[in-house]
């Protein structure tokens, strides 16, 4: 049996040390990240190029969003874009950039070429909310066409068109490109925003994501 | 000298703050340094148990091993402290055992890797090399 003195001693080393692992981990997350904004190199993110837009042309700021349909983190970022564009209507533009881990997400690659296949037909848009808004509808599918067909039919495109046509060499290409650049940019993970060409870092919070937002418009 | 325990403590303590920074910052997006995919590992579908975070199961793994390794420190009772050992064998064996499915996961299901969960499963591997096999009579303090 222990005796009293026997417990409190190494009770209080137990509280003590679980207190200082909490302090040091508190510490540990509030450093900046491994993708801080970088005010180094120029991230070579051609902002005029190749993704697809929404917002205003002489939009303040231009966000921009490496994404990919499959992942769970984008699609819970989904919502607080939006949000931001509601919010921030003439000051904001957004321009999403594909960037599918194939590896992580099998279906990732197949999305973006569906999404792709919408634009063609005029509404890219309404597929890119689609896609992160239904995923669990075909994130595990051995076969996500079926499900792109049938959200395609939802927002009042041809489906049947859509799953067709998103094989072509032209999507494929263009999403490459986008992973490219990617990667020059030093996207590690997704989504991975940039801000008028410079990556920010932004928390999973409404609020991170207006401060960040404000923080750049007073620039 | 105690120094096997000191070691579990040390061991334990490091995991813990592991433990506790994936838990914070699970949600917030968790930046690598050495591997890809700290965030597509923690977000995946693998990393919650029950509604539970993987990062929970982990805190509290961490927290009963350096309590034992403490007590340990701490009891001059052979008895007592060869029990406290015998425990940490056996919680680490499971530990391992646990640890070594996930880093399957990530090896195998999704190819990404988390440098926090591969640092949590060496701990865990460390401390069970280091706790005693209670099957052994000689129980080295």
């Amino acid at each position: 049996m222990f005796s009293m003195s026997k417990i409190v001693k190494p009770l209080i080393v137990i509280l003590l040390a679980v207190a200082v692992a909490a302090g040091a981990a508190v510490f540990l997350s509030r450093q900046p990240s491994a993708a801080p904004e970088t005010n180094a190199a120029p991230v070579n993110v051609d902002l005029k190029g190749n993704g697809h837009f929404r917002g205003p042309e002489d939009a303040q700021l231009t966000l921009v969003e490496f994404g990919d349909y499959q992942c769970p983190y984008c699609a819970s970022f989904h919502p607080f874009v939006k949000e931001i564009l509601t919010r921030y209507p003439k000051q904001v533009r957004l321009e999403f950039r594909h960037f599918p881990l194939i590896t992580v997400h099998p279906n990732s690659l197949a999305a973006s070429k569906a999404a792709e296949a919408a634009g063609e037909q005029g509404h890219y848009w309404e597929m890119h909310d689609a896609l992160f808004e239904s995923q669990n509808e075909w994130a595990s599918k051995p076969d996500p066409k079926p499900v792109f067909a049938a959200i395609a039919n939802r927002i009042g495109i041809n489906g049947t068109i859509l799953v067709q046509t998103m094989e072509s060499p032209r999507f494929q290409e263009r999403i490459l490109k986008d992973v490219e650049q990617g990667d020059k940019g030093g996207v590690q993970a997704v989504p991975t925003f940039f801000i008028n060409g410079k990556q920010v870092p932004i928390k999973l919070s409404m609020d991170d994501f207006v401060q960040v937002i404000e923080t750049h418009l007073k620039k | 000298m105690k120094l096997r325990a000191v070691l579990i403590a040390l061991l334990a303590f490091i995991g813990m703050v592991d433990a506790f920074y994936l838990s914070m910052k699970r949600n917030a997006g968790v930046p690598c340094h050495i591997t890809r995919g700290c965030t597509d590992v923690l977000t995946s579908k693998y990393s919650v148990v029950a509604g539970i975070p993987l990062p929970w199961f982990g805190l509290a793994f961490y927290i009963t091993v350096l309590s034992l390794s403490v007590f340990k420190i701490f009891e001059d009772s052979q008895q007592a402290s060869a029990t406290a050992l015998r425990l940490i064998f056996y919680l680490s064996g499971a530990g391992l055992i646990v640890s070594a499915l996930l880093v399957g996961i990530q090896a195998f299901i999704l190819k990404a890797y988390c440098e926090y969960c591969l640092l949590s499963a060496a701990l865990v591997l460390t401390i069970f090399l280091l706790s005693p096999n209670p099957g052994s009579n000689k129980l080295p303090d």
